[in-house]
């Protein structure tokens, strides 16, 4: 309004950065990078030995076997559902995998077969829940119990030594990795390379494919996507078949690396909610029709970070459970004020 | 009981004709113990609109969801181009050329509006899973501009839009689908008068392509008669009128309905005091 023309180039400038800003911040992801990215520099200054070699490699144990659980559940999260049974079948498919390798099939047909076996279990929970409309929460909870209570009847209680994991020659005392244990969660690299590769391709599958869509659609009007003509009840089974098998990997991956099968319910039910609040810190809501998997990742890789900071601070391990309470009501706070401000701008 | 109340003079037989696309005879759909049709039978001609009226609750809308393949008929028989038309799901009527916007509109807020238009037969690159987005904005935009729809941006979240722009998006997804025979379930609901013409014009011109035979529930009489080839009137589950609309009038329709309340309230009188009668007196 009559102002001259070089004095308004400055603000503009200043509004595109401050609109790029807001864009970032109001992404689903956007609130919890930033956290994430304060919490590093935080342990980075307060913890000298947190940015060496040695403590990056033991932080990827905490967080990738985690991201992989996660991108499941977070697929049945934007269903509108939940996968409680993903702590059963963590403990439940190292087991299958021993049994089955016991049998003398080799290692990795052994691993197919329990990887089948995990679908089935997914299989069954989906058809309880999409063709008997029972509530996912109570399904999976009986699968949970279920799925708990034969990996200790199985097992009878006792820790097992995972086959095809790292072992000791007895002359050299030496750990000797195979390919299989290399490949599949000793390798240092390995379950990074494995969460990153399904966290690339759940993404993809979210934004890119029908798959991801109608989740969507399902998720947040169930009658509008039957009347267009998804096939809500096959949508739902698909996605609790996808979210059994990639827990299953989870812990066939943290048994190699391990390289024991340890049949604990109560740590595997610690899994399970850790895994849900990786979801849930990441962005991905309870509500269903709307979450996102690289959220998922960061949600681990926080929850990673603060396991792994707070342990090398030496910090209690009773404040780092009441850490990590606060951090979830934190990032949900969070969330729920972004999503508002998201709407408000008009961002998508 | 309910026989009783339809005069036998408006109960009409389907006239077959060989130009009808569409032939539905004598189904019926209950919901437990709620009959919604009782005995309905009707027909559509190539490239006729024909408008559906009747009151809440008799049936309409479970009529439509019955030849749009969201639900199955309890009985009765249905024929699309002369071949029998058993749809089992929404997405076999559509490849069948059947095609349908609810009353609901079947949007999903989550989802952008061109994602909307083409939920359940969207366009994927070639041989990969992955769905070609630039096509769907791009043919998104065609159609909305077509029907004078102006919405800036097609990637934004349905629930942002308004009412009319919602409704528009529904019908867009409807009428620009490959589909030779469109049921539209109350497409002006949410409209204000400008969107609501712009729809009707839109149904005008496709009209008058011939290409699209329409069944169309309508509550405004003036948009009927302005708009349909003929009328539909259900009544307690059953065809009870059928005739072009040069042959009839706001008034006659609305006759007809206000004589089906004057009836309802006589029943329900006569229930009363047959229910009176029957209580026995106290000494």
């Amino acid at each position: 309004m009559g102002a001259p023309a070089r004095k308004r180039e400055v603000p503009h400038v200043a509004a595109t950065a401050w609109d790029l800003l807001r864009r970032f911040l109001t992404m689903r992801e956007g609130s919890i990078i930033v956290v994430t990215v304060v919490l590093v520099v935080y342990f980075s200054v307060t913890v000298s030995t947190f940015f060496t070699g040695p403590n990056l490699q033991t932080l990827l144990q905490y967080f990738t076997w985690l991201a992989i659980m996660a991108a499941g559940e977070v697929f049945l999260m934007i269903n509108g559902e939940i996968d409680l049974s993903i702590g059963g079948v963590y403990l439940f498919a190292p087991l299958i995998f021993y049994e089955v390798h016991g049998g003398g099939i080799p290692l990795l047909p052994s691993l197919i077969i329990t990887m089948i076996v995990c679908m089935v279990v997914g299989l069954v929970n989906g058809l309880i829940t999409a063709v008997f409309n029972v509530n996912s929460f109570i399904t999976t909870l009986g699968t949970l119990f279920t799925l708990q209570g034969l990996t200790l009847i199985i097992s009878h209680a006792q820790n097992l030594e995972m086959p095809g994991a790292p072992s000791t020659d007895p002359n050299t005392g030496a750990s000797v990795i195979g390919t299989f244990a290399s490949v599949f969660g000793a390798g240092t690299y390995s379950e990074l390379i494995w969460a990153l590769i399904v966290i690339f391709v759940m993404q993809l599958a979210l934004t890119r494919t029908r798959w991801g869509l109608h989740t969507i659609a399902v998720g947040s009007n169930r009658n509008a996507a039957a009347e267009a003509g998804i096939k809500v009840r096959w949508v739902l089974i698909r996605n609790f078949v996808v979210c059994s098998t990639f827990a299953g990997f989870g812990g066939v991956l943290e048994a190699v690396r391990s390289s024991s099968i340890t049949p604990d319910p109560s740590a595997a039910n610690s899994i399970l909610l850790y895994a849900i609040a990786a979801a849930v810190i990441g962005g991905t809501g309870l509500a269903g029709g709307s979450g996102t998997i690289v959220g998922a990742l960061i949600g681990a890789l926080f929850l990673g970070i603060l396991q792994d900071g707070l342990a090398i601070k030496g910090v209690n391990a009773n404040y780092l459970v009441f850490y990590l309470g606060l951090a979830i009501l934190l990032a949900m706070g969070i969330n729920v004020y972004v999503g508002r401000a998201r709407r408000k701008s008009g961002l998508g | 009981m309910a026989d009783q109340a339809i005069p036998a003079e408006h109960i009409v037989a389907p006239v077959a004709a060989p130009d009808d696309v569409l032939r539905v005879e004598h189904i019926a759909k209950s919901f437990g113990p709620v009959t919604a049709l009782r005995d309905v039978s009707l027909h559509l001609k190539k490239g006729e609109v024909l408008g559906l009226l009747g009151d809440n609750g008799a049936g309409k809308s479970t009529l439509i969801k019955t030849i749009c393949g969201f639900q199955n008929a309890d009985s009765g028989k249905m024929w699309l181009h002369g071949e029998p038309y058993e749809p089992k799901s929404v997405d076999q009527a559509r490849l069948l050329g059947v095609d349908v916007v609810y009353q609901d509109l079947a949007l999903i807020d989550e989802l952008s509006v061109y994602q909307n238009m083409f939920l359940c037969r969207e366009p994927r690159h070639s041989s990969t899973p992955f769905l070609d987005s630039r096509r769907m904005k791009r043919e998104a935009r065609k159609a909305l501009d077509d029907i004078g729809i102006n919405l800036p941006r097609l990637d934004v979240p349905v629930a942002r839009l308004s009412g009319g722009q919602r409704q528009s998006i529904a019908v867009a997804r409807g009428v620009y689908s490959d589909a030779d025979v469109l049921l539209l379930d109350e497409p002006l609901a949410a409209m204000g008068a400008k969107e609501g013409a712009m729809i009707l014009e839109l149904i005008a011109r496709l009209k008058e392509e011939g290409k699209l035979s329409m069944i169309m529930i309508l509550h405004n009489y003036v948009h009927v008669l302005e708009s349909c080839d003929r009328v539909n009137m259900i009544v307690d589950g059953v065809i009870a009128l059928d005739k072009p609309t040069a042959e009839t009038s706001v008034d006659e329709l609305t006759e007809i309905v206000v004589d089906e309340y004057r009836r309802a309230r006589l029943a329900a009188q006569a229930e009363e005091a047959a229910r009176a009668a029957a209580v026995p007196v106290e000494d």
